[in-house]
């Protein structure tokens, strides 16, 4: 297990992020990967907590969830000073060869969308994001999409919001559609809920092109042993942990 | 000091072995952990033909514990013995492959491959799953099937021959016996516990499958008994195995009998968990001067 000290917290209602120091984490980490932090000292919970990464930078990477049940709980409670008992980076991440990107990004989906947006941006590649959240509870996670790509194309809210585009993001990608074509070769990125990435995956608009998306799944290792993490896909189960959790989008089966 | 052990013929260099399913085909755990520092790996339960295991979700977490549902999804022991054997022949490490079947010519026809195999050295035989229809569990139900299936195995393997049990009807005496009287050459104890979880949310059984297998520290005093009882009833030697996630777990399992331990759910939360074991195993008998783990099996009567 590696070590791994918290530099910083920031907490919005039930998401909170932690920034954290450690060079090995940090300075090896690709966006799209997680790392599978121990939630407690005792035997209870047991299971560590696989949570994606938001982003590094040289020594420091930086995690953000939500607190969701008694694991997440327990971690929240972790301050600046504590020290992360954790595995990482794990996982294979997003593609970066390509030409240009469109990111899809669906509530706490943003976390590994940051990332990747900043390495995107970084290597000179051009973005276009389009960010939805459920409802005005989530609002606070546009911070993270605005940080990342100024030049967001749609934020959407499925309740209404004024100023805000109301809608799933499926009706947001086909409003942008309306104004901007996709053109041919651009990398499609999406990460969000399993309904938001099941509506992508028959969406005539995305048919020709090449779509990575990155899966959720409940884990028991995170390394590849105890296969817990199956998710269907078109040849038999893949294992998010191992062989994700970016799959391309033709791969998975829902 | 001596930490060596013995399950019958086969020497192991520590009694701290990685139990099946939570250490992959070798390759998985390697990056993690140096496999030659452990006293055996056991392999992912390896069928006939590839299975392709439950549908998902497939675990579940209680108080510490965990249940699962994997289904025995396993590549078959052909693919394992292409893909997997290479990497195991690069390391000195015991390596036992776990097999299961959905009957006892599938049993045999698995063991008959795996038995040939140079780089194996213990066959354990799953006959505890609870998770599959077929799964083994079936063949734990009464003495004379479980008699009838350990008996031709008996015949066919060559290696070190490893009975794994889990919690039964029946009682483990008994069942040792007759296993001492098929000459099997060990047992491991115990496989995880029949259990069932609940989602509150959709207000329905959590697992596709109902029921799902626990294990964790939530079954330490339940494994504990069953490996008292299995070691008082017979010689065989026994590695205990449930819920063991410390030094002291483990000397624990020793002293009531077993001659080695087997670490699985640990490794989940902490790939080196064994190496940690095998460490708190060493201090304990140094800081008491006893030069051998030997002196200390079977102590607690």
């Amino acid at each position: 297990m590696k070590k791994a000290l918290v530099t910083g917290k920031r907490r919005d209602g039930n998401l909170v992020e932690f920034v954290c120091k450690c060079p090995e984490i940090a300075k090896s980490a690709v966006p799209g990967q997680f790392v599978m932090i121990s939630v407690s000292t005792t035997l209870d919970p047991f299971l560590n907590r696989p949570l994606g990464i938001l982003w590094a930078e040289g020594d420091y990477f930086s995690v953000l969830f939500e607190i969701v049940g008694r694991g997440t709980s327990l971690l929240a409670q972790l301050e600046k000073g504590d020290t992360l008992s954790l595995l990482g980076p794990l996982g294979n991440g997003y593609s970066l060869d390509v030409p240009r990107a469109l990111l899809l990004a669906g509530g706490r989906g943003i976390v590994t969308l940051h990332f990747l947006a900043r390495t995107l941006k970084e290597i000179g590649i051009s973005i276009s994001m389009l960010f939805g959240i459920q409802n005005r509870s989530e609002i606070v996670l546009s911070r993270y999409m605005v940080n990342c790509a100024k030049g967001v194309q749609r934020f959407c809210c499925e309740e209404e919001i004024s100023g805000v585009f109301q809608g799933t993001i499926v009706d947001a990608l086909e409003d942008y559609a309306t104004v901007q074509t996709i053109p041919e070769g651009t990398g499609v990125f999406a990460c969000g809920p399993e309904g938001m990435l099941r509506a992508l995956a028959r969406h005539p608009l995305l048919e020709n092109h090449r779509v990575e998306v990155s899966l959720e799944a409940v884990m028991g290792c995170g390394f590849g042993v105890c296969l817990s993490c199956a998710h269907k896909g078109r040849d038999g189960y893949l294992h998010v942990c191992s062989e994700g959790p970016v799959f391309p989008l033709s791969e998975v089966a829902w | 000091m001596n930490v060596k052990t013995r399950l019958g013929a086969l020497e192991l260099a520590n009694p701290v072995v990685l139990t099946s399913g939570t250490a992959g085909y070798g390759k998985e755990i390697s990056p993690y952990l140096d496999i030659n520092r452990v006293g055996a790996i056991t392999i992912k339960g390896l069928s006939l033909f590839p299975c392709s295991g439950n549908p998902p979700p497939r675990i579940y977490e209680s108080a510490s514990g965990v249940l699962n549902s994997i289904g025995l999804e396993n590549k078959g022991v052909e693919r394992f013995i292409q893909e997997d054997i290479p990497f195991l022949e690069t390391f000195s490490t015991r390596v036992i492959t776990n097999i299961w079947g959905t009957d006892e010519q599938s049993y045999l026809d698995v063991a008959r491959v795996l038995t040939l195999v140079e780089r194996v050295d213990g066959i354990e035989v799953n006959v505890s799953c609870p998770n599959v229809e077929k799964g083994g569990a079936s063949f734990s139900c009464d003495l004379a099937s479980l008699g009838s299936l350990i008996g031709k195995l008996r015949d066919v393997i060559s290696k070190t021959f490893i009975v794994k049990l889990g919690p039964m009807k029946e009682n483990i005496g008994d069942v040792m016996v007759l296993l001492e009287h098929l000459d099997v050459d060990a047992v491991s104890i115990t496989n995880t516990f029949p259990a069932l979880a609940v989602d509150v949310s959709t207000q329905q059984v959590y697992f596709s499958r109902k029921t799902a297998g626990l294990s964790g520290p939530a079954i330490k005093p339940l494994a504990l008994r069953m490996v008292y009882e299995a070691t008082q009833a017979s010689d065989i030697p026994c590695i205990g195995m449930g819920g063991i996630a410390s030094g002291t777990d483990a000397l624990e399992f020793l002293l009531v009998g077993a001659r080695a331990v087997g670490v699985g759910t640990a490794t989940l939360s902490n790939p080196v968990a064994s190496m940690e074991i095998l460490e708190g195993i060493h201090s304990w008998l140094s800081e008491r001067g006893i030069e051998s783990v030997e002196d200390i099996i079977g102590k607690a009567r």
